[in-house]
């Protein structure tokens, strides 16, 4: 290639740096390609023209037309450290019991423990959390309608709370029963707190395991009822489920801490709400050891995007130092039933019989991943899978099948 | 953290000049939508000259998400990957809802494959208003012949107009598939460069300028070298595989290394893995004797799993919709941006069959409270009429405060949904949290306003003790 | 308290009024948008047609008030003609020992709610303008006495505000009465009025903060000050005190001042501590009277945004009603996605329309010197506290449109905002003088020694590099590929 006058001038102008470049121009010439290792260049001026070969606006790269062969270039894997992203927090959630043996005042022959995480959800490698997620499934003090999936279960219990409540531990593995008062409403039996106290005793001598007391969700009338069956069940670390706001909680704060039980505070996923109502409870006596939050669990397609994003800001929050939120999580998975999609026949959606549970369990597991660490589940099939899940996440069980082959082992 | 785009940190390395060229008429107005992820750098011209070089460079750099977004595919069915910005959704939100992608084996014959994949291709379910669909075909080498492996990529291709993921780990059939015409301008992504095969892969990816996957199971150094490689041999388009073992105690390293690898890359700027992240549940189906209801149940819920940890793109095996319903649901429900409400169409419902005695009730459009109000409704077996006030998607105690649920809307909402027409009285049961409008409401419509229960659970109660519209 | 932010007292619907007291009338929030008409009234008192009314709390010592008490100076209902309007004085007084003058004003905006849960009276306006209407029908059913209102209003005023320990009503009915107390009144008012706007930072020991909005905005806080109030609009720092008092578990509490490190800026160690626990470590520093660096956050709820616009280095308004672009070619609620979310945002503020009247209106920016647009609308609400020098050069959108047209704008009435163009000297593009590492570690560039030419295609670009130091693992050079 001909140099011009201008080019040979600017060449005579750069001084060494001219007579390298002649040099190389030879060799290029010459071999085609030459290559240099540890290269250190001092320059006071020099201009790169980079032609890329799309005229798009890139970082500047030079792209060769064809690439070298790779072997020339990088032979062997770059060596990398990596060490794992931890985050240390400065506070943690505390722990709640359910549930009392007989040296501690009880009849459990197990309790139960939720909460004490010290890191988010799962993230094993910054902490292991003490306490897996407990599992507590549903029990109602009268016959309802169930979805079809979840009443084949119970079909021969559900007249009977006590039996209906020993199968779920026996034959489901229930850690937890979630025995629902709905006939003290006034819609449906009225029953009265006595009459509802009367039950709850039934069922905990039915069982061994803790057990979470429900209202039927009337405001007036759950704080009676509640301070009744607490009264009833002194002593055995129940979960009074639940207070709100706007409910008398000052009563069934009072049962709480005269019968030593614990606290459940509902909130309709608002986080200023939960707050207030947290403070409004400590403010009346009841310790943190002794409240669960519940700040409302939307169905899979119904608000479980609030839930989710709710329970992440409750752990960080607990995590960070607030105070308000150091509890741990109640999560009503059972509310996917109300979904449509969970329990209505519709051909083109394909069998409820899986539908149904599938919906509860998504459900479930969102939360379980969010952070939630009571559930209130109506169907079996959800209890296993998320069991399972859980131990798996603590690194439990065999991992029968290797994944590398996926690609021909699918078929 | 990284330093985060604001509008003037966004403007200040804008021309400043208001030229308009952009389409915008300010600058401070293409530095919002840069922000809003509605423009990009490249549509300022004036920044592609030799002056604003390295501004260029530094705002690329400033709106650029710090997960790479990765386009797969061309023309309308083209899917973006990663482009995350945060780790939480309510730091912000989540972009580019998870890839959804179904594989099929290349030892199918063909009408086989070209049915299964107008199937996937044609898999659409509408919810709140918007049509979900399946987003990719993840074509299997499992024939052994690099020839057919090209063959069925050449079909695929030539069938559906979803993007392709190539699933070979021998560099062979990659090559073979990526070659034949047709394949290579669909914008396929490569699957994968492991530890073993990484040389060649990762040379085509380079020569044919394709995404790539990368895949090292459970093993995190192995995939941080693999990436540090490939972007050293100029490889720019990556996605990673870390593996996802779906069922026994190797699910938790599974898991932790997903939130190791976003955090990373979001919090510690980590750039070897600042990309998007492909599983595969699929997996679920791995094992001799698989039941096939209880492999898709499996699938559909470690498919939820792995969407709320960081899944940009997740391989499916089942098409069939109960299993890929909640796996879809909960993608939208995910991807929901929480600074917008969901709301959903005004107008007017029918709850059971009313006639023209029916209650008339009315709601706001925010999503929760319109499915609480109609799921309560219904199932407690209420016959009514309710209308659905549009309130921008705020509930009704934030609308009524906000000024989106006035007299005047609801007056305009009973003209157009005709409901006059449909009953003999003109009474309205507004809901107890709007009490305030009630004399408002009658003002305007002149219709006589019933105030409610506050909570939609009161609802039959409350109508069979004050409803009473006497049949003419 | 405003209703529109903060809870309003929340009043259980099926809840009995005290065991001893038989109602003739319900009391609910279901009652609270009922309207009374004309035909309907047994009588009003206030509204358009009665030259004189007033409505005042007053605050006084325990001895001074006899709880319970309703008093009537004046005729009660029965003696009034049927459809007739009447002159009225509600006077309440209350006492507690929570309860400062301080929060009078506070207290007094209550009897609007409180008075329209009561089924069968409709309240409207306050203070002056006062305008209460009885329905008949409730007077026929038993609310035959204003007595049954006094009541009414105590029983709701002591359920929602356990601070008020004493409390009594006054219904003053007799116009011959009636100008004293008015007289009294009208003092009030004034000088609540001018405390309010009178009160300096300097002059308080505590702000007070509201957390109300972080369910939308989790890491946004609130710091209220006597001039500074809640970028909704809603929450003044008498109302944020008296809340605090009422319910200290609340959104509202006090706050600290500290140590006061800026008092043109704004800046209070005392503030930074609260902000930076409540938001868990995310904002750490506010400046309190500033839109640049590190300003206020602001959730999503506040009536306009005071915005920089870059063009003629000025502040300019925008309230929420404001449709379509400003001269910054952003509207309202384009530039409220940007400044919502509790995060800091310079050059972008949500404020609330009052705060234009502070006294410290941005004072670490030039105050009203440096504002050059606003809508009309906002303009006509806050004439009054517009500086007489700078009210005709501040621009509205009938001035300006857009930048160009403000810049000229500003220019014609030698806005002071002028000055700042001197100062500022003009950026000039300039290629990177530093040291640079060139890409060649990680990549293979093809260096093309000085010296020769190469044409440039079009897209392509070039870097200059001086005074560089160029270190590469491998240089690879190689020869072009003809064409």
């Amino acid at each position: 290639m001909a140099e011009s006058d201008k080019t040979r001038e600017s060449r005579e102008r750069s001084g060494s740096q001219g007579d390298l470049g002649r040099k190389f121009l030879e060799l290029v010439e010459k071999f085609g390609e030459i290559e240099l290792d540890n290269v250190t260049m001092t320059v006071d001026e020099l201009t790169l023209m980079l032609q890329p070969s799309v005229t798009r606006f890139v970082r500047p790269v030079a792209r060769p037309e064809i690439a070298p062969p790779i072997a020339k270039l990088v032979d062997r894997l770059v060596e990398v450290e990596f060490a794992p992203p931890v985050e240390t927090y400065p506070a943690q959630v505390v722990e709640v019991q359910l549930g009392a043996t007989r040296s501690e005042g009880g009849t459990r022959r197990k309790v139960v423990k939720i909460g004490g995480a010290k890191t988010l959800p799962f993230y094993g490698f910054e902490g292991i959390n003490p306490n897996g997620p407990a599992f507590a499934m549903d029990v109602f003090d009268m016959p309802l309608h169930l979805p079809k999936a979840v009443r084949q279960h119970f079909d021969d219990v559900i007249d009977d709370p006590a039996a209906w409540a020993k199968k779920c531990v026996k034959d489901f593995s229930a850690d937890v029963i979630s025995l629902n008062l709905i006939s003290t409403d006034p819609g449906l039996k009225n029953t009265s707190p006595a009459e509802a106290a009367n039950t709850v005793e039934n069922v905990l001598q039915a069982i061994d395991v803790p057990v979470v007391i429900g209202g039927s969700g009337n405001k007036q009338k759950d704080p009676l009822v509640l301070e009744k069956a607490a009264e009833a069940t002194h002593g055995e670390r129940c979960l009074l489920n639940s207070v709100s706001t706007d409910t008398d909680y000052k009563t069934v704060v009072r049962a709480a801490l005269k019968h030593n039980h614990s606290v459940v505070a509902f909130t309709p996923m608002d986080i200023n709400n939960q707050k207030k109502l947290n403070r409004l409870l400590l403010g009346e006596g009841l310790p943190k050891t002794q409240l669960v939050i519940d700040p409302t669990t939307g169905a899979l397609g119904y608000g479980i995007e609030y839930s989710l994003s709710l329970l992440e800001r409750i752990r960080l929050g607990a995590l960070m130092g607030d105070t308000e939120l150091q509890m741990p999580v109640l999560s009503a998975a059972s509310n996917a039933w109300g979904a449509r999609e969970a329990w209505m026949k519709i051909d083109d959606w394909g069998p409820k019989e899986f539908r149904g549970p599938l919906w509860e369990t998504v459900t479930g597991l969102t939360m379980l991943m969010s952070g939630a660490d009571l559930f209130m589940v109506s169907h079996p099939a959800t209890v296993r899978v998320l069991k399972q899940i859980a131990e798996n996440l603590y690194g439990i069980g065999e991992t029968k099948h290797s994944i590398e082959n996926w690609i021909t082992a699918l078929g | 953290m990284a330093k985060k785009a604001t509008l003037l940190s966004v403007y200040q390395l804008l021309p400043q000049t208001n030229c308009a060229k952009c389409g915008e008429i300010t600058c401070m107005s293409f530095a919002s939508k840069l922000l809003e992820r509605r423009a990009t750098v490249e549509e300022c011209p004036p920044l592609r000259e030799d002056q604003y070089g390295s501004q260029a460079v530094k705002l690329r750099d400033l709106v650029a998400p710090p997960i790479k977004e990765i386009v797969l595919g061309v023309g309308e069915r083209a899917v973006k990957l990663g482009g995350k910005q945060v780790v939480y959704r309510h730091e912000l939100t989540l972009h580019n809802p998870t890839a959804i992608a179904i594989d099929v084996s290349d030892k199918v014959d063909d009408s086989t494959l070209a049915s299964r994949c107008k199937l996937i291709e044609s898999f659409q379910f509408t919810r709140i208003g918007e049509k979900l669909t399946l987003n990719a075909i993840a074509l299997r080498y499992a024939s052994g012949n690099p020839e057919r492996f090209a063959q069925a990529a050449a079909l695929v291709t030539r069938s559906t107009s979803l993007p392709l993921v190539l699933c070979s780990l021998d560099p062979e059939g990659l090559r073979h598939a990526v070659e034949q015409k047709g394949v290579l301008n669909k914008r396929p992504l490569l699957y994968a460069a492991t530890k073993d095969n990484w040389k060649e892969v990762g040379s085509l990816a380079k020569q044919y300028k394709c995404p790539i996957a990368v895949f090292a199971p459970n093993d995190l150094r192995t995939l941080k070298s693999l990436v540090r490689t490939l972007q050293t041999i100029g490889v720019e388009d990556i996605v990673l595989d870390p593996g996802f073992y779906p069922e026994g105690g190797k699910m938790k390293d599974s898991i932790e290394h997903l939130v190791m690898i976003r955090r990373a890359a979001i919090q510690r700027e980590d750039k070897d893995f600042a990309y998007p992240i492909l599983l595969i549940p699929a997996v679920a189906w791995l094992g001799d004797g698989v039941d096939e209801r209880a492999a898709a149940y499996r699938e559909a819920y470690l498919a939820s799993l792995l969407l709320t940890r960081f899944a940009d793109m997740i391989i499916l095996h089942s098409t069939e919709t109960w299993e890929i319903l909640p796996v879809i649901t909960l993608r939208q429900s995910v991807y929901t941006d929480p600074r917008k409400p969901v709301a959903v169409e005004s107008g007017l419902r029918e709850i059971g069959k009313p006639d023209v005695n029916s209650p008339v009730l009315i709601t706001s459009n925010f999503a929760l409270t319109y499915y609480t109000v109609s799921n309560d409704i219904e199932s407690q077996g209420v016959t009514c009429y309710l209308l659905v006030l549009n309130t921008e998607g705020l509930s009704v105690e934030t609308s009524v405060a906000g000024g989106q649920f006035t007299a005047a809307d609801v007056k305009d909402l009973i003209a157009s949904t005709g409901i006059e027409g449909k009953i003999g009285h003109r009474k309205l049961i507004i809901p107890g949290l709007a009490a305030r409008l009630s004399g408002d409401i009658e003002d305007q419509t002149k219709w006589e306003v019933i105030v409610g229960p506050r909570d939609s659970s009161e609802i039959k109660g409350f109508l069979e003790k004050r409803w009473e519209v006497r049949k003419a | 308290m405003s209703d529109r932010v903060c809870e309003p007292d929340k009043l259980r619907d099926d809840a009995p009024p005290a065991a001893d007291v038989k109602f003739p009338m319900e009391i609910g929030e279901m009652f609270e948008g009922q309207r009374i008409r004309r035909p309907d009234m047994y009588a009003e008192f206030g509204g358009v047609d009665v030259p004189k009314k007033f409505e005042l709390l007053l605050v006084k010592a325990m001895e001074e008030v006899e709880d319970g008490k309703v008093e009537i100076i004046g005729p009660d209902l029965p003696e009034l003609k049927v459809g007739g309007s009447y002159t009225l004085g509600l006077l309440i007084h209350v006492a507690g020992k929570k309860i400062d003058k301080d929060i009078e004003g506070v207290l007094e905006r209550r009897v609007h709610y409180f008075a329209n849960y009561i089924e069968g009276v409709m309240h409207v306006n306050q203070r002056t303008d006062v305008w209460v209407r009885l329905s008949r029908k409730s007077y026929d059913k038993g609310l035959n006495t204003l007595r049954w209102v006094g009541r009414a209003l105590i029983l709701l005023f002591r359920r929602s505000l356990p601070i008020i320990e004493k409390i009594q009503i006054t219904f003053i009915t007799d116009p011959t009465m009636l100008e004293d107390y008015y007289q009294q009144a009208l003092e009030v008012y004034k000088s609540r009025d001018e405390r309010a706007r009178g009160l300096m930072e300097e002059q308080v020991e505590e702000f007070y903060s509201c957390v109300l909005c972080q369910s939308f905005a989790p890491t946004h806080v609130c710091i209220i000050t006597p001039n500074r109030m809640g970028g909704c609009g809603s929450i003044s720092w008498f109302d944020a005190r008296a809340s605090s008092n009422v319910d200290p578990k609340g959104p509202n509490f006090p706050v600290r001042k500290g140590e006061c490190l800026d008092p043109v800026k704004g800046i209070y160690t005392g503030v930074d501590e609260v902000v930076k626990e409540r938001s868990l470590g995310a904002i750490e520093h506010i400046r309190l009277h500033t839109i640049f660096d590190q300003p206020h956050t602001s959730c999503g709820c506040f009536e306009a945004i005071a915005y920089f616009i870059p063009e003629v280095d000025g502040i300019g308004i925008v309230h929420r009603d404001f449709k379509g672009p400003t001269v910054n070619g952003l509207s309202f609620s384009t530039m409220a996605e940007h400044t919502s979310g509790g995060t800091q945002n310079a050059g972008f503020l949500g404020i609330a329309i009052e705060y234009m009247r502070s006294a410290k209106f941005l004072q670490a920016d030039g105050g009203w010197s440096r504002i050059v647009w606003m809508p009309t609308q906002v303009k006509d609400r806050v004439k009054d506290s517009i500086p007489l020098e700078m009210f005709g050069s501040i621009a509205t959108e009938k001035d300006a449109k857009t930048a160009g047209e403000l810049k000229e704008f500003l220019k014609g009435k030698n806005h002071p905002v002028i000055q700042r163009w001197k100062e500022v000297a003009k950026e000039e593009a300039v290629p990177p003088k530093e040291e640079e590492r060139a890409v060649a570690a990680e990549e293979t560039p093809t260096v093309i020694p000085a010296g020769i030419e190469i044409p440039a295609m079009a897209g392509g670009f070039k870097i200059v590099l001086k005074n560089a130091r160029i270190v590469a693992e491998k240089v690879i050079i190689k020869r072009a590929e003809k064409k």
